[in-house]
């Protein structure tokens, strides 16, 4: 059933190339710009046709819908600040036609020659009525830009948001600094998923969960499916409304019953591997289909080889409180970091090959000649382009949107950033800006140099309010322990909320939670304001855990409980059984100082583990075992205990040679031959 | 049941028990002499089987090893600051030796910390006044979910005591190559620890317990011994006996030796001389065989390596100890070994589970399974089990370990036999010496292990095992043994020559003995 739904939604986005037929009663005007190199108008006027046509091949078929009305303009080749596109010179229509849609890109140096890369699609669906009916309202509604899939599904399982993560690899926060948007865009390793949902109980908002789970893990080929209610658990204070009130903003849809409430739910699939099939569901969903603009990057290839990366959809519902009126909003990042060197390295040279004898760094102050070099470290002169990073440039176009494609750079006076605009037969021209923003507006070629002497000179990183490590300990496979670090590095005391949902085959032992600190004055009391805790149930529910703490400045607080690994029945191990089993991260929310998430790394627990080749053999043992012991039982239930003189007569008496003179004799009388 | 009934029945009449019983130390010898004959049999051609590689996602040597060419020279940088603090900790006979080892060992690692932190390895020091710091680092997997790491671990000093700064010098190098590739999916520890004995098992601990820093649960380790500041090495020497009987999985031996014998070196397993390495007949097998034994028995009390600070973890571990000044292998060759053995590891997508836990090696590509050296083991055990019901049903005493052998020869001195008595004393004497716990594995150490152990040194090795590195099995061995010897001394002791009182009783006792 959902599956057929899937592939319906899939052919309905399908695109119809349509020709524009307006093409002809083109106004073309021409506003020349402070930066524009030198073009002849009628140069400008091909491109800009050629340009309207692609975009019109990448538009949903429902902006040819509108294309009668719409007026294609030229659009030249224009550089804006951000502050400043109200009034943008380079478009000039007389009707504009733009869909509630942006995307962004944002670069952010960061020390060692990382490099963050983070992209932002932003859309939103037109406004509805959630309690009213189209019909009745009469009011035509229109997907637009929204991704077709996601409504029908929002409306089916009655969620009023939810938010996917697909993420992978290590952030170093120590060198990095804190995570992109504060955290709360990238999840713990592997897939996340989390929801809220209305409902009438939990059952309904599990059932409706369930539903919303299925559908994307069918629609992102992830293994979200494998969400069940043992790994599912109903967060209290770490999501929803506890610290931002988001709950406020969204109304009951469904106000004939009165018990319907919004339920948050929260499951994570820990290490799931994320790779290609995920990102590209996200592409489709853009209206430019990875064709132009930033998505065109949003390569598979170079996206998952990055060392860090973070692919997160967040859905959501606003409405406004006067007159009801709602809107669905969706917010796509791609993030990624790379280590700028070797990913260049990776294209001259594929394979990491030692360096060329002549090639090599060779630190001048040590010792060094043909044989013996002591390596430099890391050079901090930096020139790549994004073209190769990622080994193509820009299409400029999405003229659809609200606002101009935009790309930023985060960094210091110290990097000279250039757009480089490419132009058939023309000389390229470069630009550059102060704040290093670039809008995207004419349909040509772009491309964004990177340069700098001193690559270790970055924007100053945002210091993390709380540093995080988690680990196993323990020593065999009867029990185990989970040992928690924080460590607050500044002086000022935070305020956190630590989450942990922990399977139901470690059974946690509560009791035995121990505080230790570099400050002997806290204990387990002084700093857990409030817990929350709700107990496993075998393959049932997940042991559920919510502290509030507050960590004194400059203090390491570790917290450790201990729990006792099960043994899990034979058909419950998965394939891989003696890959061990994967513990999702725990979430660590601040509230104070800043608002802030995080999140631990995830474990790898072992288990006991049959040899599964084993159960032939415990079978055998196990029925002989048991047919000894039956023969015994049987024997001495069913036998009569007799002494040796009388078995031995018994045995006398049953033997046939005695039977048969007994039968001699019996003939012998009877025929009177014996007295 | 009809049939052991009969037999039972039979049995009884011709009262084979007693006779059963009175032959009980016959029959425990009888199986100790057919236990080793069994052992002596699994050298025969056809009672051993090749190694093979049974986890089929290890793929030894099926990439293409590039720790070569440059990398060399770069490996030789690295050397040459090394051996600038070995110089400097020479100066131990300077009056404060202490505070000097301190700040060379603090300065080194610094400097180390320093030079791994370049290419993006996480560091940190553990601290522990006992046994030493310990500088640790993590390679933290791209990509990867940090839950599995990979550890190569190089001690400063090795289990001979000489400065280990080829290896640690390998070890700097082959991180910083890990380093530019992005092949990882599981994190990489390196160890820089003090010793191989009780300061590397010390961190193992504490990565357990109390570690901050920490890259998920090590899979494998690998030690590396490259004492000599040459290039060039002879052969490698592969040391995989753990503590307490613990072996590692005969999968990573197995594509220890596959990629040292493809990188065209010899290996040598339980210290084989290189000339002795290629020997393939029943003597050298049987040899192999027994240094097993004897190695498994003597880890942790012996020459410790490296790979024995691991056992107990479910962690791999093995070490490769490169042997020899001269000849014809470079330093990168031994690089390439570590490199391809974290490639095959890598691969893998579950613990090591396939291949064999309880083996016995013939040669580096032979060895026997538990099934077949099992009789062996089971006899010897079931003669000792003999042995013990001896003692309780015929009055005589027990014994419980191959050491312990002589002890189960002293016999009850016979009342009646006055002329003997003398003579069985003192064989009893004799055997009660030989079978002390102490006395007996003093004599088979200086016996077997002559040049590791001079004059009483086993025993400080034994309580060093116990106390650095928790090998339990000697020290239960010698509680268990200890006071059985003590109750065998005490029974030989009050059989004097009580008063005889008349012929009869005297009949009974002498029944009674027998």
């Amino acid at each position: 059933m959902i599956y057929s739904k899937v592939f319906t939604g899939l052919t309905l986005s399908i695109l119809v190339f349509q020709k524009v037929h307006s093409l002809e009663s083109l106004d073309t005007e021409i506003n020349s710009y402070e930066y524009v190199t030198t073009q002849t108008e009628e140069d400008v006027t091909n491109s800009s046709i050629f340009g309207a046509l692609n975009c019109a091949t990448t538009t949903d078929s429902l902006s040819s819908t509108k294309a009668a009305e719409q007026k294609y303009v030229d659009f030249e080749e224009v550089l804006h600040k951000t502050d400043n596109h109200e009034n943008i010179p380079g478009i000039l229509t007389n009707y504009p036609v733009t869909y509630p849609y942006t995307e962004k890109m944002n670069l952010r140096p960061l020390p060692n020659n990382h490099l963050l890369i983070s992209f932002i699609f932003d859309m939103s669906s037109e406004p509805f009525y959630p309690n009213k009916n189209a019909l009745d309202s009469g009011q035509y509604s229109h997907y637009t830009v929204f991704p077709k899939i996601i409504k029908p599904l929002l409306e089916l399982t009655s969620t009023r948001q939810f938010q996917l993560r697909f993420t992978r690899g290590y952030w170093d926060s120590e060198t990095w600094g804190a995570l992109p948007y504060n955290g709360f865009k990238s999840g713990g390793s592997g897939v996340e998923l989390w929801a809220t949902i209305e409902a009438t109980s939990k059952e309904t908002a599990y059932e409706k969960w369930k539903t919303l789970a299925n559908y994307l893990s069918g629609h992102f080929c992830a293994s979200i499916n494998f969400i069940d209610n043992s790994k599912t658990s109903f967060p209290q204070y770490t999501f929803g409304s506890f610290f931002n009130g988001k709950e406020e903003r969204i109304p009951l849809f469904d106000q004939k019953r009165e018990n319907t409430d919004l339920y948050v739910l929260h499951a994570s699939l820990a290490n799931e591997p994320v790779c290609t099939e995920n990102l590209t569901p996200l592409i489709k969903f853009l209206p430019a289909r990875g064709k132009t603009g930033i998505s065109s990057y949003l390569d598979g290839h170079k996206v998952f080889d990055s060392i860090w990366h973070s692919v997160s959809i967040d859905v959501d519902t606003f409405c406004e409180r006067e007159d009801g009126q709602c809107q669905y909003k969706m917010e796509a990042n791609v993030d990624m970091v790379i280590h700028v060197p070797n990913t260049l390295e990776r294209f001259e040279n594929p394979i990491p090959k030692p360096v060329a004898g002549d090639k090599l760094k060779c630190d001048l102050s040590k010792p060094y000649d043909i044989y013996e070099c002591f390596p430099l470290s890391e050079s901090t002169d930096t020139n790549f382009s994004l073209s190769q990073l990622f080994n193509k440039t820009i299409k400029g176009c999405n003229n659809f949107i609200k606002e101009p494609t935009t790309i930023c750079v985060q960094t210091t006076n110290e990097w000279d950033i250039t757009l480089k605009v490419i132009e058939d037969g023309q000389k390229d021209s470069f630009f550059g800006t102060p704040d290093n923003c670039f809008e995207l507006v004419s349909s040509k070629e772009y491309d964004l140099i990177i340069d700098t002497h001193n690559s270790q000179n970055v924007t100053l990183i945002d210091e993390v309010p709380i540093y995080v490590s988690r680990s196993l300990t323990g020593y065999g496979q009867d029990h185990g322990g989970l040992r928690t670090l924080l460590r607050n590095p500044s002086e000022t005391p935070v305020k956190i909320i630590f989450y942990e949902s922990l399977p139901w085959f470690m059974r946690l032992y509560l009791s035995t939670l121990t505080v230790e600190s570099t400050d002997p004055s806290i204990n387990r009391d002084t700093i857990m304001e409030s817990m929350y805790y709700s107990p496993a149930k075998d393959r049932e529910k997940p042991a559920h855990i919510e502290f509030l703490l507050e960590i004194p400045p400059l203090t390491t607080v570790t917290f450790s409980y201990q729990f006792d690994k099960t043994l899990l029945q034979f058909a419950e191990y998965p394939p891989d059984a003696n890959h061990g089993f994967e513990i999702e991260a725990a979430i660590i929310t601040i509230v104070s100082p800043k608002l802030y998430q995080l999140r631990t790394s995830t474990l790898l627990l072992l288990l006991s583990t049959p040899d599964f080749s084993m159960p032939y053999n415990v079978i055998i043992i196990t029925s002989t075992v048991m047919g000894l012991i039956f023969g015994v039982m049987f024997n001495l239930l069913v036998k009569r205990v007799v002494t040796l003189e009388e078995a031995d007569k018994i045995l006398v008496e049953r033997s046939i040679k005695y039977k048969l003179l007994v039968l001699k004799q019996h003939v012998l009388r009877k025929i009177g031959l014996t007295s | 049941m009809g049939l052991v009934e009969t037999f039972q029945r039979k049995a009884a009449k011709l009262g084979l028990f007693p006779k059963l019983i009175r032959l009980l130390p016959i029959f425990s010898l009888i199986t100790t002499i057919i236990s080793i004959i069994l052992l002596l049999i699994l050298p025969l051609d056809g009672q051993y089987r090749r190694t093979y590689i049974s986890e089929n996602a290890l793929m030894p040597s099926q990439a293409y090893s590039y720790f070569r060419e440059s990398e060399w020279n770069i490996l030789r940088g690295y050397r040459t600051q090394l051996q600038s603090f070995s110089n400097n900790s020479n100066f131990e006979d300077i009056s404060n030796q202490f505070a000097q080892k301190i700040t060379t060992s603090e300065e080194r690692f610094r400097t180390i910390e320093s030079w791994l932190n370049e290419f993006g390895v996480k560091t940190s020091i553990y601290r522990n006044n006992a046994t030493g710091d310990t500088l640790y680092g993590i390679l933290h997997a791209p990509r990867g979910d940090g839950t599995e790491a990979m550890a190569l671990c190089v001690p400063w000093k090795n289990s001979n005591g000489n400065l280990n700064i080829g290896g640690t010098a390998l070890g700097i190098a082959l991180t910083r190559y890990f380093s530019r590739w992005p092949i990882w999916s599981k994190n990489i520890v390196i160890v820089f620890s003090e010793n191989p004995k009780q300061a590397l098992r010390a961190w193992v601990e504490a990565y357990h317990t109390s570690l901050d820093l920490t890259g998920g649960s090590i899979e494998a380790a690998i030690v590396l011994d490259y004492p000599s500041v040459n290039d060039f090495f002879d052969y490698t020497e592969i040391h995989y006996n753990g503590l307490n009987g613990e072996l590692p999985n005969l999968d990573l031996v197995n594509i220890a030796v596959s990629i040292t014998q493809h990188e065209g070196m010899k290996v040598s397993l339980h210290n084989l001389l290189k000339d002795e390495v290629d020997e393939n007949n029943y003597w050298s097998r049987l040899k192999l065989i027994l240094l097993g034994i004897k190695d498994s028995t003597l880890a942790g009390v012996r020459k410790v390596h490296g790979n024995e600070a691991f056992s107990g973890w479910r962690i791999q571990s093995i070490t490769l100890k490169a042997c020899g000044d001269s000849g014809n292998i470079d330093i990168t060759t031994f690089g390439r070994i570590t490199e391809a053995m974290f490639r095959s590891v890598n691969n893998l997508l579950e613990k090591f589970h396939q291949s064999f836990f309880f083996y016995i090696l013939l040669t580096p590509k032979n060895f026997v399974s538990i099934s077949s050296y099992l009789p062996s083991a089971v006899l010897l055990s079931i003669a000792y089990a003999l042995a013990s019901i001896n003692s309780i049903l015929n009055t005589n005493i027990s014994f419980n370990s191959l050491l312990a052998f002589p002890m189960t020869l002293v016999q009850i001195v016979s009342i009646h036999d006055k002329t003997s008595m003398s003579k069985i004393q003192i064989k009893n004497m004799l055997f009660l010496l030989v079978s002390n716990p102490f006395i007996s594995i003093l004599i088979f150490t200086t016996i077997f292990e002559s040049e590791n152990f001079k004059g009483l040194e086993v025993f400080p090795a034994l309580i060093s095992a116990w106390k650095d590195l928790n090998c339990w099995s000697w020290f239960i061995l010698c509680v268990s043994w200890w006071p059985t010897w003590l109750l065998t001394v005490f029974s030989t002791m009050t059989t004097i020559p009580i008063p005889i009182v008349t012929n009869d009783s005297e009949d009974i006792e002498i029944k009674k003995d027998k």
